[in-house]
């Protein structure tokens, strides 16, 4: 298998339409019970609708724009900071992972990650999250988000690479201060995109992300 | 409102216990010169009152983990996680606070060793409390990311481990009442404790009104959309309970400005001692409890 010395997450937001495939892959890869989100699409939009006085015409002002995001294995993994068990690891070829034999299900960092990724099991009694399809790499294949995805926005790799190739920006709204983390992940940006901490919209898919 | 409960529970109590104790120690420090025999009968109930409560509060905080049975696991990440350090520093709190009280109880020990012990426990105590307050200044979540959530937990430790410790007093005397006879040293001691703590807590009050207009207005102007949301909950969506516990806490001021107003005028009776110290005691308690679930409830974080 390939190694890395660090992986990240590719999103071409300008291209995405938000049709969720990557995270019905996931859901349906690592069995999800509902509720559970390793990935998740957030909608981000904002804008307003004029009406012109001259001709009393309405004219929309609105933008709309999709981030998948599932777990960003960041250089300074706040949940790993944080877990008071040690379950949480940042290890081979970056990849941040839970021992699920070790977590105690104190959901500390659940409170403390500002992409979500830690998600909690009830069933199970432990947090889980995106271990970056790791069984998938070992055999040389795509993660299974980067390789339902229709049209064909996500991309995964060496995260020097993908920043060779794509850019280095990842401060989009919604999406947190990249300095808090410094997180894996390249962003293509939407026209409309706003950068972090200036954002004039809000997630309009609160409760499903 | 009630989301995390069990946390609710064992950071009221970790910082009750500690407050009182802190408070315990401050009474012996202040009227060192009452006669010994006195100060054990009138302090000692209190202390043994705070070992069971705080065990209580630790079995509650288990009660939020997913997997309890494996609870020692949170002890594992001593370099780099608060939340480890906070359950080792309230093990050790609980630990030595529960020997002390054997020692006290057996009166083991010189009691200057023992004096130093209970020395040892307060600052104890002091460190959980700062490893409380740590855990919860995360940088994620503007509405606990500011200095204010330590001092506003130091506010809570104090002031109800004081009332606490009042009520724990008075419920002692009222149980030696009825036994047989309360010894007017006893009553002596009490009053002017129950005095002292009144007064501490009139300052700490107007503490509390004083930085809990400053972390309003420090969330209020944080441009962050997660304080935006915190503050709707403290303000909207759960603003009745705000505004309960504001109405509690001017009570129990209310009560504690007026025992102090008499007192100044005059003798007060044993039995409106005892009714200002449980008054005062349930209405910041009920308060504090209110006030801590606001803080769960506003819980917002940055990001998506």
């Amino acid at each position: 298998m390939t190694k890395f010395k660090q992986l990240g997450f590719y999103i071409d937001q300008a291209n995405c339409t938000g049709c969720k495939a990557c995270q019905t892959a996931c859901n349906d890869k690592h069995d999800l019970p509902v509720g559970v989100k390793w990935r998740r699409v957030a909608e981000y939009a904002g804008g307003s609708t004029e009406q012109d006085d001259a001709d009393g015409t309405f004219r929309a002002n609105v933008f709309s724009y999709y981030t998948s995001i599932s777990c960003n294995h960041c250089e300074d993994p706040i949940c790993v900071e944080v877990c008071p068990s040690q379950a949480m690891k940042k290890g081979e070829n970056g990849i941040v992972s839970i021992d699920p034999e070790v977590c105690i299900g104190c959901r500390y960092c659940e409170m403390a990650c500002p992409y979500s990724a830690p998600q909690f099991n009830a069933a199970q009694g432990v947090m889980t999250k995106c271990d970056f399809c790791a069984d998938f790499l070992a055999q040389d294949r795509a993660p299974a988000c980067v390789a339902a995805c229709p049209s064909r926005v996500l991309d995964y790799g060496e995260v020097d690479d993908l920043r060779k190739k794509y850019g280095s920006e990842n401060g989009i709204e919604p999406l947190p201060d990249p300095d808090i983390t410094h997180p894996n992940l390249v962003i293509t940006p939407h026209k409309d995109a706003q950068a972090s901490g200036h954002g004039t919209g809000a997630i309009a898919n609160p409760r499903e992300i | 409102m009630l989301t995390e409960t069990p946390l609710v529970i064992f950071t009221i109590i970790a910082q009750m216990s500690a407050g009182s104790f802190v408070v315990l120690g401050l009474i012996h420090l202040l009227y060192v010169r009452t006669d010994p025999a006195t100060m054990d009968r009138v302090s000692d109930p209190a202390l043994y009152a705070i070992g069971p409560v705080l065990v209580l509060g630790l079995v509650a905080s288990t009660f939020h983990l997913g997997s309890p049975m494996r609870a020692a696991n949170a002890l594992r990440h001593l370099d780099s996680s608060w939340l480890s350090r906070e359950i080792l520093a309230g093990l050790i709190f609980a630990l030595l606070g529960g020997l002390f009280a054997v020692c006290q109880w057996r009166k083991w020990l010189p009691a200057r060793t023992r004096q130093a012990l209970a020395v040892v426990v307060a600052v104890n105590g002091l460190v959980l409390v700062y490893c409380i307050g740590r855990v919860y200044t995360l940088r994620t979540v503007p509405a606990w990311d500011t200095s204010l959530t330590m001092v506003r937990f130091f506010t809570t430790t104090i002031l109800l481990g004081s009332l606490a410790v009042g009520a724990a007093l008075v419920i002692a005397s009222l149980a030696r009442a009825r036994k047989g006879g309360e010894a007017a040293a006893s009553r002596l001691l009490i009053l002017n404790s129950v005095r002292g703590i009144a007064v501490g807590c009139v300052v700490l009050l107007g503490v509390k009104f004083v930085v809990q207009q400053s972390y309003i207005s420090g969330l209020a102007n944080n441009p962050d959309p997660a304080a935006k949301a915190s503050m709707d909950i403290l303000s909207k969506t759960d603003g009745g309970f705000s505004l309960a516990q504001g109405i509690l806490t001017f009570a129990c001021l209310a009560i504690l400005g007026i025992f102090l107003a008499q007192l100044s005028r005059g003798k007060v009776g044993h039995r409106a001692v005892v009714s200002v110290a449980m008054s005062a005691f349930s209405l910041i308690l009920v308060g504090e409890v209110i006030g801590r679930m606001l803080f769960y409830a506003s819980m917002v974080r940055v990001g998506m």
